[in-house]
């Protein structure tokens, strides 16, 4: 007994507590200004969603019947695909239990309190309950087979016919008769010369490829004003985007399954594609020319190979009915809405909005112009970022030496580099305004200055993290493979490069959100605010979106500093986070990959 | 004391079964060292070394660490042109050219001379991709295909992995990856098979399987080990080099010689685990 108390007792004594005070304070401290963050973000989208769409106008009739017809049926179709009958429980009692607390709360605080205005009470059911709910659901529902493969199918509905119009828009000032000439005497020629070396087992017709394409593309620049019969833009796309698009995707279907298959995977979409393409109009279907059969192709021909894929596994097929759920319950809403007559909200985002040239009058303001400049400048920025930066990095980590006069200087320009990335933006601006506008006569405010002093901008970002990722490839892979006999570029090309790709794309991605969203070395190199026509040049007078919001902002009218300004952050963050998500799957597939 | 016994004896018995397989015969030589310095900087890593390596034999290098056996194995094939600081004075000849000469592209020369290292580094693609590495970069233009088999079944690999040559070589375990390794520097053919401590980071079951490849990589390759364990490099190898400390060669003789009647006291001593 006395022994079992000494021991008792000395124990505790003994160990006595230790303090961890500060790490909690430190832990609490840190989680707050997250969320906080996170909070106030939260509650400016909310403010500017309501804005976009007038939600204000919305009667609780119009938002009862989409509740109906859009969103309680997706949640049924997230919930089948978690099978999950707790999960279905809990859902059901969240998205009750919720409408019906947040009702008891708001008619108590009315009956006690104050009256409490029409739009509080639907956005506390819209932002409290359902949307919370339904972005839960919809995470719970997508790691599902079902879920998985129906979204897979919206998602690569919704990505094609977003890389469709982008590459409509590219178009627009990419000149397509010349893109026609190139690719008929330059890449198909090699192509052909190295498929015919691969598989003829004759290395010299492969490795004469690269140069009969630079020949072949050479010669189409060349011929390009010589000639002066092209045919239509649509035959144009027919033969240079979605023939090639759809072969691949036949050739993908077919190293899998049979030869039927690959056809159809191939031939479906592309019948579709030209039929609508070439004959929509005279066949009075309501869409048709060469755009139509552009997206079509190339949203059509990933949505046939991932058909293909889904039927071939016979797992989760149910899914691929979410596109249909979704455009019925839309439908049926609008029908119910139409029939009976409920007020609607009139949303400032819409079809016209970002079709149509801006405007004097708020209602008749659209986008189009500064969206088609925003695409194409952020796609030229991506290519010469992406490219200036790969090479600036693999240069410094792979290629110079760490020591002797050599080594400090490498110092110095990483130095260097790493204090431009510092350099606020205005002053890039300024560079751009000097250099590409004044000194290299590129024009004020064309997509060829802008793009440049934009890529300037963020390759001190691009480089440094490319440096990274090719940095923490383990040294291992590097000597193993210059132990082999390789030389330093075929390290650098087979091992390093793969390895740190994933990386690589992740700062390039940063950094082109922060070029995309850019305002203040647009204003300085002379972009327009408003352009009222889109672009047909890379040297014509451009404007961005950031810009064309900015602007809105200082309008006396107080429907373009509200509904106006708000749909068009609406639509940059839509194209920012589209744009976002592409290369973020990329990279996921990049990452499984090795 | 009775340790030290009891792995004398170990080593004795199984260098008698490794010296029957190789029956003495005047050798050519593949690689010759003669009165080669390596230095850091300032301090010396391999201290006036001559040595001769005899064609299609295995031969260890042993000795405590930083005695610099890594040191002379990465000078054959000039893998220490990578560190900056590194200098060698002297001569590595290799069929009978000095492969320090102005003349000689370290990356040819790399090209005939495979690698292994201690710690497996397949890269991360398929295992096909990694056995064709060599072939890939060198410009093969036969049938890789067969190659590849031919190499995986010489590195031991092949009934293990057919099924899956396109799975990611990473897949594998750490004794398969070792061995994925040796494929990968035997697919080009080389003269000379160098590995760095090839076992060291392997649980014993996947050692001794290397071991024993490396005994039938020895009819074809001249194979050179360094190794820190000294009952491998007595199972293992005809012939033996021990470096100690200061980067000085202190014996070097036929493998029963120096396990069994070591010239050298020090030799001996570190041998039984008297001193390292």
């Amino acid at each position: 007994m006395a022994t079992d108390t000494d021991t008792g007792t000395a124990s505790a004594e003994g160990f006595g507590e230790v303090s961890r005070v500060r790490g909690i304070i430190f832990e609490y401290l840190s989680l707050g200004a997250s969320v906080l963050g996170i909070f106030a973000l939260a509650v400016l989208l909310v403010y500017v969603t309501i804005d976009a769409f007038d939600l204000t106008n919305a009667s609780p009739e119009w938002l009862l019947t989409y509740f109906l017809t859009l969103v309680v049926p997706f949640l049924a179709f997230c919930l089948y695909s978690a099978n999950d009958r707790e999960l279905t429980r809990r859902a059901a009692g969240v998205l009750g239990g919720g409408l019906v607390a947040v009702a008891v709360v708001f008619t108590a605080i009315e009956a006690f309190v104050t009256q409490i205005p029409r739009l509080s009470w639907q956005l506390a059911y819209l932002f409290v309950v359902v949307f919370p709910l339904t972005g839960y659901v919809t995470y719970v529902g997508s790691s599902g087979r079902v879920g998985g493969v129906g979204f897979g199918l919206v998602g690569r509905l919704i990505g094609g016919t977003a890389i469709g119009l982008a590459l409509a828009v590219l178009f627009l000032v990419f000149d397509a008769r010349l893109w026609f000439l190139a690719y008929t005497l330059g890449i198909v020629p090699a192509l052909a010369s190295y498929a015919y070396g691969r598989f003829r087992e004759r290395p010299g017709a492969s490795t004469a490829a690269v140069p009969v394409g630079i020949v072949g593309v050479l010669v189409a620049v060349f011929l390009r004003p010589v000639i002066d019969t092209y045919p239509t833009t649509a035959f144009i796309y027919l033969w240079t985007l979605a023939i090639p698009i759809a072969a691949a995707g036949a050739l993908v279907v077919g190293a899998r399954g049979s030869r039927t298959e690959a056809i159809a995977a191939g031939g479906v979409p592309l019948a579709l594609a030209t039929v609508v393409g070439l004959f929509g109009g005279i066949l009075g279907l309501g869409v048709g020319g060469p755009n139509a059969l552009l997206v079509i192709a190339v949203a059509g021909v990933p949505t046939a190979v991932y058909l293909q894929r889904v039927f071939d596994a016979g797992d989760g097929v149910i899914g691929l009915g979410l596109p249909v759920l979704l455009v019925v319950g839309a439908l049926v809403g609008a029908l119910v809405v139409e029939a009976f007559g409920f007020p609607a909200p009139d949303p400032w985002i819409d079809g016209s909005f970002i079709t149509e040239a801006p405007s004097r009058t708020p209602a008749d303001a659209g986008l189009y112009p500064a969206i088609v400049g925003s695409v194409i400048i952020i796609a030229m920025v991506a290519v010469l970022s992406f490219l200036l930066g790969v090479g600036t990095s693999v240069f410094l980590e792979e290629y110079t030496a760490n020591s002797g006069i050599v080594g400090a200087l490498t110092r110095l320009l990483q130095i260097n580099i790493a204090n431009l990335a510092a350099i606020p933006s205005v002053v890039y601006g300024l560079l751009g305004l000097g250099l590409f506008a004044n000194l290299l006569g590129l024009g004020y405010g064309t997509a060829v200055t802008v793009s440049l002093t934009l890529s300037l901008l963020i390759l001190p970002i691009t480089i440094i993290s490319a440096q990274e990722a090719i940095r923490s490839v383990p040294d291992d892979l590097r000597r193993g493979s210059d132990a082999m006999g390789a030389t330093r570029w075929q390290t650098t090309k087979n091992v390093v490069l793969p390895e740190a790709f994933p990386g690589i794309l992740t700062g390039t991605i940063l950094a082109l959100g922060r070029a995309i969203g850019e305002t203040a070395p647009l204003i300085m190199v002379g972009a327009a605010t408003t352009v009222f026509s889109a672009p047909n040049s890379l040297f014509d007078k451009y404007s961005a979106m950031p810009m064309q919001i900015y602007a809105w902002a200082g309008f006396p009218q107080a429907d373009f500093r509200y509904g106006v300004v708000a749909a068009g952050v609406i639509t940059l963050l839509i194209i920012l986070v589209g744009m976002n998500g592409t290369a973020i799957l990329l990279r996921n597939r990049a990452e499984r990959g090795t | 004391m009775s340790n030290t016994e009891s792995s004398d004896s170990l080593i004795t018995t199984d260098v008698e079964t490794g010296s029957d397989e190789h029956a003495v015969a005047p050798d050519r030589t593949a690689v010759a060292a003669r009165d080669l310095n390596v230095y850091y900087g300032d301090e010396q890593a391999i201290d006036d070394v001559s040595m001769e390596i005899p064609e299609n034999r295995v031969t260890a290098l042993i000795g405590p660490s930083g005695c610099g056996k890594s040191t002379f194995l990465r000078c054959i094939n000039r893998m220490n042109d990578m560190i900056d600081i590194c200098r060698v004075e002297g001569d590595v000849e290799f069929g009978g050219k000095n492969v320090y000469d102005a003349d000689v592209d370290p990356v040819a020369l790399r090209r005939k001379i495979g690698m292994v290292f201690q710690k497996p580094n397949p890269f991360p693609k398929s295992i096909r991709d990694n056995v064709a590495y060599g072939l890939k970069i060198q410009g093969f233009d036969g049938d890789v295909d067969a190659r590849v088999k031919e190499s995986l079944k010489g590195a031991a690999l092949w009934d293990e992995v057919k099924d899956q040559l396109d799975s990611s070589g990473l897949e594998l375990s750490g004794g398969q990856q070792q061995r994925l390794c040796i494929a990968r520097a035997i697919a080009p053919d080389p003269e000379v098979i160098l590995m760095d401590e090839p076992t060291s980071a392997l649980d014993p079951v996947a050692a001794s399987k290397i071991e024993d490849l490396i005994d039938d990589l020895a009819e074809e390759y001249t194979v050179i080990i360094v190794t820190h364990n000294m009952q491998q490099a007595a199972r293992i190898s005809d012939r033996t080099a021990v470096f100690l400390t200061g980067g000085r060669l202190v014996e070097y003789d036929d493998t029963t010689k120096i396990f069994e009647d070591p010239e050298e006291q020090r030799v001996e001593d570190y041998i039984t685990g008297k001193f390292g």
